[in-house]
This record gives structure tokens, C-alpha cells and sequence, in this order.
């Protein structure tokens, strides 16, 4: 998965990728609006370029630790629609046996340890991660992806302090979405996002989340460079998210503009602007690039009716899986 | 058999794992070259390393986050939180991640990690370096609560709780670290959720966790003296909880009292009292009686904490009107 | 004077040690720093140095000795054949305590704590000879703690004027071991500090953890009599009681009757497994032979009563007018009636037929307990006997229905008949009351 991103194949991969996220994401809302699924989501939509330009650059055995608008990076670790759908919707085939749901799917055999509903939850678990591939001299590298919001909490400079110290495989990847919750970023942080982690003597970068191609190229030099002891790393990915904070955002323009939504779908969109590049670069025709779009679009909406008519879990799982070795814990 | 300190039979049981198996290490503050403040752990970085027993900046969330992201893996660490009364610092990392990975994870991930922390009150630290804590990390499920009562349980409970596969919190009573007992010089381990009956009796339960086993079995002898036969059952965890064990003395001798140092009120005196009440109610002659530390925060003055405390002759004092037929609380 | 040769305190947590072998036999000449005998300790053996010069006289402790920590176990003295006896530790405190009284003046100087498990600190060595002059940050002495050894200043300056413990002893923390004073002393001080402990201790800065949690919350419970039987009539028994009571067909008001204090438990249970059979059968036939009548009427009438009271006699209080009620029936001059009602107990003075002069008293025992049930849902009852008859009143369909219950020999029948009788009568027309 980590080769060079030059040829023809791994950009179609990426094109599809984000496709399959923003495909996901609007099954999902759909769900939600139609009250087939339960619970709270948060969209990644506009922000497919971050997950995907990351995770093209990782191995299977580099790990991830997610967040609450995590099914992007879920999906962009090499998660399957199926198991996503029936975790959403608390099914048994789901990810998590429907004991997590939309913000806590892991999928271990890819490496994603987990969305996290937390803010800034897996920042400690992340650089974790890390220090485990470091004391068992493994060359694994672990992306910890939170929001611009996330930076306000402690947690980060703690374990950024740490990870500077024992110089750890760990890259901080702030996904800068403009706002925190309901506020603008501008009004919770103070000074340079990137210039905190500079404080540690982190080398930071800040880059167009928009560009796949950018973030993708800019990652693999890291993950490269921190295999070989010279992390950590941090990057600001400049992006947007489409829809509100979560689903039920609707009415946000106390926070932002229609105008604003409305510029960056439409002149900053990730998947329009690399998709007129393929055609463009002569890498993909509108009609290949349709077919995959419309394949993609049945793909999804075979797996969400597959994950509305699969079953619930059994009531007995109600106390399994609170501890390795107890297998019934209120028995 | 040879008598060792409860702090050598830490440090001898934190030797024997990390000999054992190389993914466990130890990670807090002062705990190579100083060994803690206690000097718990002196002279084990002289063999295992700076890479396996690491000093931490003083950022307890930092590295207990750390940990948990070690622990989901592959490494065993062994966090050492200073004092009990800084879990109220890391609480996130300990309560929302770690106790939930497994069961949010479907049980796809594990958390093998131990946190090891202290208990106890009258050592003069006043409020915030005197607490008993162990109730607020019981009543989160997911994790396991270990209470060694001498150095043999100290021992055979750490190398239990190093091999299992959830994570587990050990409270050592400070005040024990330099006290003696019997601990044979051939592995062993102690498991998890079996009680221990210390003392023989049949006309009273005392049920004391870590040292108040002692403050029970000295009011025993108090007691004995006094012709009343006095049972005393230490639970060594009480996550899990030997439930059975327990019953049956409450069943044998009819009368119980539950001895802890945590806070009385909403603690693990009226978790056990409960448990007790529910299930042996037709066999009891007198109320169950919880006495734990006193609803304050821990005082300074020697003469104001020491009535903080259990003590033996209180326990005693209670015993007697129990067995008297005395209606303690009687409207 | 002669010096004490201690058997010295060498590990954290150590009571005793045992001699190995005694480097100098009694009456040799002892230089300061040579080795006296070897001791071992839970960890290893040691060699333990003389602190000054002499002879070795007194040696009460031979080799193989276990010999507790601090006890004297030899002296050195200026001659050979010292004229002392075996030495005497409690004569030494003795001495310590006079030589107490004769401490220079001046600042006095503790043992610090200085480790997180440390009860005490082993003196290394003094720093500074007596009647030296010191400066507030000069080394002092050097003490060993747990795994380190510091060089503690004196913190104040002026002239060491006591030393009041050893090098190589290990002094509790807390305690004082030297005194600095502001001019030179015209005489030092040089002592161990074994002797003068209790004396020079400070004030408890940090007691030994195990004698910390052994003193009492000096809170007993005030140790209670047995409670009374519950007001409800209801016969309180621990639950292990009561179920060993229905196990073996036993009847708790058999207890009662034998004015056994409540709450019952397991001993009262053995009790009454112990009563005599035929105590057991005429208890049966007791209770058998318990009253129990009934009688009904319509409820229109003491209605309209006390509404008629309450508006134009001024008898607000209808639990006193049916204690008056029911008092009129009683066969007794000044009757006290308890009356309950909504789950609360009052008693009634009841002098005569006048409603107006039935009085609330407290602390009376009733000669009748009227039990008002109208407001509850219960429609008819059989609850046995109890300390005096009861009245109970229920509801059934548009009437009441009263129910008369007594423990046998309470009353005769015949007069329970009069009773209950009478009482109906009075409840459906009132003013039969007055007549």
C-alpha cells in the first residue's frame, strides 16, 4: 500500500477512496435523517483528502488512532461498508459486536485502534502506541488524527513533551476544520497551532487538506523519516467540514455562512479538484471515473440494506467483553 | 520461610515478570534511579534499564494515556501512579479508554496493562496525599481491583495482575511498604477473586480489605480474649469479588462487620454490606455494620487523622454490641 | 565515664541481631574504630566498630547471642578492671534523664525526615567536633536513609555544644541529636542517643505507622437497652430469628408473653425451643382461645356526627372523640385509649362521658387500642392478640365493619360481647353517648 504514489493505480486508489468515504457519509446521513440509526454522527465529508492522503502513505501494521467524525479514517485504513454499516447500526456483524457504534469503530487488523469520543482521548494512546514500536524496536509508525478543537486540551502537550523526548514514530495529524463544535478556532486558540508543537522542537508542517496529492506526499516523507527514529512529527491540515458538527447541525449560520459552506464545495471540493486533475493528467476518462463512482454508490447502498436486515446482538452480549476472561461479568 | 518487606516483594514480583516476559515495563515518575519515593523499585533499572523502567515527566495523564496505547500493543506496562490520590488526574485515561476498549471494542482489543498505586491515611500528608480511592476505580466496569493486605498477597497478586489481559489496579498501603510477613522463596501467584478466610470464628465476620485485615485481625484477638470468636476474611481483590466466600462466613456466623479505609459513605463497606444483606438476609441476627474512614478529607493534625481511621478496638467495640444482640442503629 | 557498646540497629526493619564473634575479648585495650564483633542482620553480617577508646569491659552478650537492637551489651571504660557490673540500660535511661536537666542551652538540632518510608536515619558520622564553632550551612553530620547518604547543615550557627547521639546509631526522626548554642560552651555534651529519647524527643512529628492506626476512635456507641416492642404491634426478630422460628414451628409471642426484650435473635429462638412442652400447648390453646368479633354497620351515622362535632361543639379533634367514643364502652373509671390512625399513636384521657374533658396524655398504658383503618384499603383483619384489646374499624362497601381482637384473659367474653356491642351502637347513633 506504501509503494509510490506515481502510477496510475494508486491514484485511482486514492480517487476511490475518497469517493467511498463521501459515498459512506451520505448513506450515513441518510440513515440518521430517516431515523433508521440510532444514536448521534458526526460527518467527515469535505475532509476525505486528510484521511485518505494519511492512510495511502501507511502500512497495515502503522496504526491510527481515530475520533468522533472517524468513519473517514476508518474507511481510509481499509474498512469494509458492511461491517461499518451494521456497527452503526448496532448490529452483530458490526466492527465492535454494535458495542461501540459510530464513535468507536476499531478495525485491529488494519490498524485502526479506535475512534475515540473524547476529545483529544487517543492522543495519549497514540503516542502509546509509539513507544511500544520504539522499546520493541519495531519500524510500525502511529498517526494520531484529532481536530483543531482538540487543542485545547492538556493531554496533548503531555504526551507531545514525551514523544519529543524518547523521539518517538508518532505523527500528530491536527485536522484543522475551521471550527470547534459551534465556535470558531480563531476563538478557542490562541497564537500558531503549529508553533505549540515547535515548542518541543517538533518539526511541524502545515498543508492543504484539500490536496490528496500534497497531504499524501508530505506524509510518506515523514512516515519514511520516523521509521527511522527522527519523530515525531506534527501537521496542521488545513480542511472543512460539509455538514454541521453532527447530524443534527442544521441550522449553523450563527457560526458560519451558507456563502462560506457553499465556496469551499464548490472551488475546494478534494474529489472535484482531483478528479478534473485524472482526467486532466490523462489518468482517468469521465466515463471510467463515473463507473467506479456509480459501482461504488451500489456498493454502499447493497451494504446498508444488508446492515438494516442484519440481527441484533443476542441480549446475553450485554455483559460480555468487560473483561478478557470473564465471560458473563454480572453472572 | 523467609520474611520480606512488602516493598522488596513488590520489587521482587516486578523482577520475576519482567525476567519472565520481555513486552513488560515500567513507566512513572522517579522510578528508575530515585525508585520512587518509597524506593519500591530501587535497583531495578540497574537491571532491566532506562528502556524498561522509564521516568516520566510529571505529567500522570501523559503517560497513564501512554500506557494504554502500549497495552493495545502488545507491551505490558506497569504504570506507577506516586500516590492514590492522583488517580483523580487521570481518571480519562484510566475509566474512559482503558476499562472500555475491550468491551467498545467488541472484545477486538486488550488493555494488559497494571496500575500500580497507593493507599493508607495516617502518614501526616494531609488531604491530597492520604486518600483511599480504591471504590472510585471498583466501580468502573472493565477494570480489576487488587488490595494486597501483607507482603505475601503484594507478591503473589502483582504477578497475577502483570499476566492478565485486562487492566488491573493494585493499592498498596503505604504505611505496609517496610512490614514483614512470610513470602516463600518459590514463585507463586495468587488469583484473582478468591478470598482468603485469615482467622477462624463463629460468632462474628469481620471482613477487612488491605490493611485493615490487620486492624480486624487484631480486634479478633481483642476479642477472643473476651470469649467471642471472631472469622476474619480478607476478599485480596475486590474486582472480582470472592462473593461466595464472604456469603458463606456471613452464613456461618450470622454477623457481620466490613472493614475498609476508603471513605464510609457510597464505598466498598456498603458494596459488601449490600451484597451480603441481599443474599444471606435469612441467616443474619444483627444488621450488617460498614465502618470505614470518616466522610472528611483527610486531616493533618495527628490527633485529628488518627480518628479518621478504623481502628482495632473500634472494631471491637462494634463487635461486642453485635454479638450482645444490641440494636445498633435501632430507630 | 565509660562509653556503652549497643548492639546497633543496621536494617530498616530490624528487632535484633546475633552476634557472630566478639573481635575483642574482655579487658583488651580498644582503640577508637577498631572492630568490637561482628553482627548479622537480616542482611548481612557486619562488623561494628568501637566508638572510642578503652577497655572492653562488661561484656554480658556472647557469641551466637540474639541481643534486641539498642540493648548494651558491653562497656568501654578507662581501665581494664572497670569495678562496674554488667551494665544497666535502665539505670543508663536513669542517668540520660538527670543528664538531661544539665543540656547546654541553645537551638536544638532533629533527625530530619528526609526519605518517604523513613522512621528513622542512621547517624553516619558527626561532621563537627564538640564545642566546634558551626555555620548555619556547614555539614553537620551525615545520615543514611534508605538508599543515600546526605551531609545535613547545621541551619543554625554558633558552637555544637551537645551531641546527643553516636555515629552508627540509628535515631528515630524527630529526635534531637545535638544542641547549637549562641556562645561557646564552657562544657560539651557527648552521649548516646538510646538513653535520652524519651526525654529529648520532639513532639511527634511522625509516630511509628503500626502504634498510629492501634489508637481508638474513643467513640463507642452508647450501649442502648433493648428497644421496646414496636408501637405497630409488630414483634421485632432478626431475620435469621423469625426464619428459624417459622423452620421449627416456633411462636415468636410466646417470647412476648414471657417478657423477653425485642428485638428477638438466634439466643431468644434457643430460649424458646427450651419452653416446656405443656408451656408450648397451653400457649396453643391460648391463642386459640384468643377473642376475635366483628359487627357491622352503617357509616352515615358517625359521619354526620363528626361533622356535627367539629361545626358546632368545637371537637376538632376526632381521634379524641373516638377515644371518648370507644372510652364510654370500657368497663373502667378513667379508661386511656390509644388511638391510631394515618401510621401515628396517640393516647387518650378519657374521665367520663364529657367529649370536651378527653384529654392527649403521654407515656400512659392503654386499656384499649382503637385502630382506625377507614383510610386504608384494608377491608378485614385477624392479627391475634396484643398488649390490650384493639378496636379496629375498616371499611366494607358502604358501611364499617368493626372488629374486636383480644389475648386471651384480657377481657371476659362476655364483656367483649358488651364491648364491641356497645361501641357499634355508639358509632351508628351517637348520641347514644350522651345518654
Amino acid at each position: 500500500m506504501a509503494k509510490a504514489k506515481t502510477n496510475t493505480e494508486d491514484y485511482m486508489r486514492m480517487y476511490r477512496q475518497m469517493v467511498r468515504i463521501r459515498t459512506f457519509e451520505d448513506n450515513a446521513n441518510q440513515l440518521y435523517l430517516s431515523a433508521k440509526m440510532p444514536g448521534l454522527t458526526h460527518m467527515y465529508s469535505g475532509e476525505e483528502a486528510v484521511a485518505v492522503g494519511i492512510c495511502e502513505a501507511l502500512t497495515d501494521d502503522d496504526r491510527i488512532t481515530s475520533t468522533h467524525r472517524g468513519h473517514g479514517h476508518c474507511v481510509a485504513k481499509g474498512a469494509n461498508f458492511k461491517e461499518m454499516f451494521c456497527e452503526l447500526l448496532g448490529k452483530e456483524e458490526g466492527y465492535c459486536r454494535g458495542k461501540g457504534g459510530s464513535m468507536h469503530i476499531a478495525d485491529q487488523s488494519h490498524g485502526n485502534l479506535g475512534a475515540n469520543a473524547i476529545v483529544g482521548g487517543s492522543m495519549g494512546i497514540a503516542t502509546g502506541a509509539a513507544l511500544r514500536a520504539k522499546l520493541q524496536k519495531k519500524d510500525d509508525v502511529t498517526v494520531c488524527f484529532f481536530g483543531d478543537g482538540a487543542t485545547a486540551q492538556g493531554l496533548l502537550y503531555e504526551v507531545m513533551n514525551m514523544a519529543a523526548l524518547w523521539k518517538l514514530p508518532v505523527i500528530y495529524a491536527c485536522e484543522n476544520n475551521g471550527y470547534s463544535e459551534y465556535t470558531k478556532t480563531e476563538e478557542i486558540a490562541a497564537g500558531s497551532i503549529t508553533a505549540r508543537a515547535e515548542a518541543f522542537g517538533i518539526e511541524a508542517h502545515q498543508v492543504d487538506g484539500q490536496d490528496v496529492l500534497a497531504v499524501n506526499a508530505l506524509t510518506q516523507k515523514l512516515v519514511a523519516r520516523a521509521r527511522k527514529g527522527e519523530g515525531p512529527f506534527f501537521i496542521e491540515l488545513m480542511t472543512y467540514r460539509y455538514h454541521g458538527h453532527h447530524v443534527g447541525d442544521i441550522n449553523r449560520e450563527y457560526y458560519r455562512t451558507k456563502d462560506e459552506e457553499k465556496d469551499w464545495k464548490d472551488n475546494r471540493d478534494p474529489i472535484i479538484r482531483f478528479r478534473a486533475y485524472l482526467v486532466d493528467q490523462g489518468i482517468a476518462s469521465e466515463e471510467e471515473i463515473e463507473a467506479m463512482n456509480a459501482e461504488i454508490k451500489e456498493d454502499a447502498s447493497a451494504a446498508v440494506e444488508y446492515a438494516l436486515a442484519a440481527k441484533y446482538p443476542d441480549v446475553s452480549e450485554v455483559d460480555m467483553h468487560v473483561y478478557t476472561d470473564i465471560k458473563h461479568a454480572c453472572a | 520461610m523467609r520474611e520480606i518487606t512488602l516493598s522488596q516483594a513488590v520489587n521482587e514480583a516486578l523482577a520475576e515478570e519482567m525476567r519472565r516476559d520481555e513486552t513488560v515495563f515500567i513507566i512513572g515518575e522517579d522510578v528508575a534511579e530515585a525508585g520512587t519515593p518509597f524506593k519500591v523499585l530501587a535497583g531495578l533499572v540497574d537491571e532491566f534499564g532506562t528502556e524498561r523502567v522509564i521516568d516520566t515527566p510529571i505529567a500522570e495523564p501523559g503517560f497513564m494515556g501512554l500506557a494504554v496505547g502500549a497495552a493495545m500493543t502488545g507491551a505490558r506496562p506497569v504504570v506507577d501512579l506516586m500516590f492514590g490520590d492522583f488517580l483523580f488526574l487521570i481518571m480519562d485515561q484510566l475509566c474512559n479508554q482503558a476499562a472500555k476498549t475491550h468491551y467498545m471494542s467488541g472484545g477486538k482489543l486488550t488493555v494488559p496493562l497494571v496500575l500500580r498505586t497507593n493507599l493508607g491515611a495516617t502518614r501526616r500528608s494531609a488531604a491530597q496525599h492520604s486518600q483511599s480511592l480504591h471504590a472510585l476505580v471498583a466501580h468502573i466496569p472493565g477494570l480489576k481491583v487488587a488490595m494486597p493486605s501483607s507482603a505475601y498477597e503484594a507478591k503473589g497478586l502483582m504477578k497475577t495482575a502483570i499476566r492478565d489481559n485486562n487492566p488491573v489496579v493494585i493499592f498498596e498501603d503505604k504505611l505496609m511498604y517496610q512490614e514483614k510477613a512470610p513470602v516463600p522463596e518459590e514463585e507463586f501467584l495468587i488469583p484473582f477473586g478468591e478470598a482468603n478466610v485469615k482467622r477462624d470464628g463463629t460468632d462474628i465476620t469481620l471482613i477487612g480489605t488491605s490493611s485493615m485485615v490487620q486492624v480486624c485481625e487484631k480486634a479478633a484477638e481483642i476479642l477472643a480474649k473476651e470469649g467471642i470468636s471472631a472469622e476474619v476474611v480478607d476478599p485480596r481483590t475486590i474486582v472480582p469479588l470472592d462473593e461466595a466466600t464472604l456469603l458463606a462466613s456471613a452464613r456461618k456466623t450470622s454477623r457481620v462487620i466490613v472493614v475498609d479505609e476508603g471513605h464510609q459513605s457510597y464505598g466498598v463497606t456498603a458494596e459488601i454490606a449490600s451484597r451480603i444483606n441481599e443474599k444471606a438476609f435469612y441467616h443474619l441476627d444483627a444488621p450488617v455494620l460498614r465502618m470505614g474512614a470518616l466522610d472528611v478529607p483527610v486531616p493533618f493534625s495527628p490527633a485529628l487523622e488518627d480518628i479518621t481511621v478504623p481502628t482495632p478496638e473500634g472494631v471491637a467495640e462494634k463487635a461486642r454490641m453485635l454479638v450482645a444482640g444490641e440494636m445498633i442503629h435501632a430507630a | 565515664m565509660p562509653l556503652d557498646v549497643i548492639m546497633p540497629a543496621l536494617g530498616m526493619a530490624q528487632e535484633s541481631g546475633v552476634i557472630v564473634a566478639w573481635h575483642k575479648q574482655p579487658g583488651d585495650a580498644v582503640a577508637e574504630g577498631d572492630v568490637l564483633f561482628e553482627v548479622e542482620t537480616d542482611k548481612a553480617t557486619m562488623e561494628v566498630e568501637a566508638q572510642g577508646a578503652g577497655f572492653l569491659t562488661g561484656v554480658v552478650a556472647r557469641d551466637g547471642d540474639q541481643v534486641p537492637v539498642g540493648d548494651v551489651i558491653a562497656r568501654i571504660s578507662a581501665t581494664a578492671d572497670a569495678p562496674e557490673e554488667a551494665p544497666e540500660p535502665e539505670k543508663d535511661a536513669g542517668d540520660a534523664q538527670t543528664a538531661t536537666d544539665d543540656l547546654p542551652e541553645g537551638q536544638t538540632v532533629i533527625m530530619p525526615t528526609l526519605g518517604m518510608a523513613q522512621d528513622s536515619g542512621l547517624l553516619v558520622a558527626w561532621m563537627v567536633e564538640p564545642g566546634a564553632k558551626v555555620d548555619a550551612d556547614d555539614p553537620l553530620f551525615e545520615v543514611e536513609t534508605d538508599k543515600s547518604t546526605v551531609e545535613v547543615p547545621a541551619g543554625v550557627s554558633g558552637y555544637l555544644a551537645a551531641q546527643l547521639a553516636e555515629a552508627g546509631e540509628d535515631v528515630p526522626t524527630g529526635q534531637v541529636i545535638a544542641i547549637i548554642s549562641a556562645e561557646a560552651p564552657a562544657q560539651t555534651v557527648t552521649r548516646s542517643a538510646k538513653g535520652a529519647a524519651p526525654v529529648a524527643k520532639a513532639p511527634d512529628p511522625q509516630p511509628a505507622p503500626q502504634e498510629t492506626k492501634a489508637k481508638p476512635a474513643a467513640k463507642p456507641e452508647p450501649s442502648k437497652a433493648r428497644q421496646p416492642s414496636d408501637p405497630t404491634g409488630r414483634i421485632l426478630a432478626s431475620p435469621k430469628a423469625r426464619r428459624l422460628a417459622l423452620e421449627q414451628g416456633l411462636d415468636l409471642s410466646r417470647l412476648v408473653a414471657a417478657g423477653v426484650a425485642q428485638p428477638f435473635h438466634v439466643s431468644d429462638i434457643e430460649t424458646l425451643a427450651a419452653m416446656p412442652a405443656e408451656t408450648q400447648a397451653l400457649a396453643g390453646a391460648a391463642a386459640a382461645a384468643s377473642l376475635h368479633l366483628t359487627a357491622e354497620i352503617p357509616a352515615e351515622g358517625v359521619t354526620a356526627f363528626m361533622a356535627w362535632a367539629s361545626d358546632t361543639a368545637g371537637l376538632t379533634d376526632s381521634g379524641a372523640v373516638m377515644a371518648g367514643l370507644a372510652g364510654g364502652c370500657l368497663d373502667k373509671a378513667r379508661p386511656v385509649v390509644a388511638v391510631e390512625a394515618f401510621g401515628q399513636r396517640r393516647l387518650f384521657d378519657v374521665p367520663g362521658h364529657n367529649l370536651t374533658a378527653v384529654t392527649s396524655v403521654e407515656d400512659a398504658t392503654p386499656d384499649l387500642i382503637l385502630r382506625d383503618l377507614r383510610a386504608t384499603r384494608i377491608t378485614g383483619l385477624h392479627m391475634g392478640g396484643e398488649d390490650a384489646p384493639v378496636l379496629s374499624l375498616t371499611t366494607s362497601g358502604a358501611g364499617l365493619t368493626l372488629t374486636l381482637e383480644c389475648a386471651q384473659g384480657q377481657i371476659a367474653p362476655a364483656a367483649a360481647l358488651s364491648l364491641l356491642g356497645d361501641f357499634a351502637g355508639r358509632l351508628e347513633q351517637p348520641l347514644r353517648h350522651l345518654l
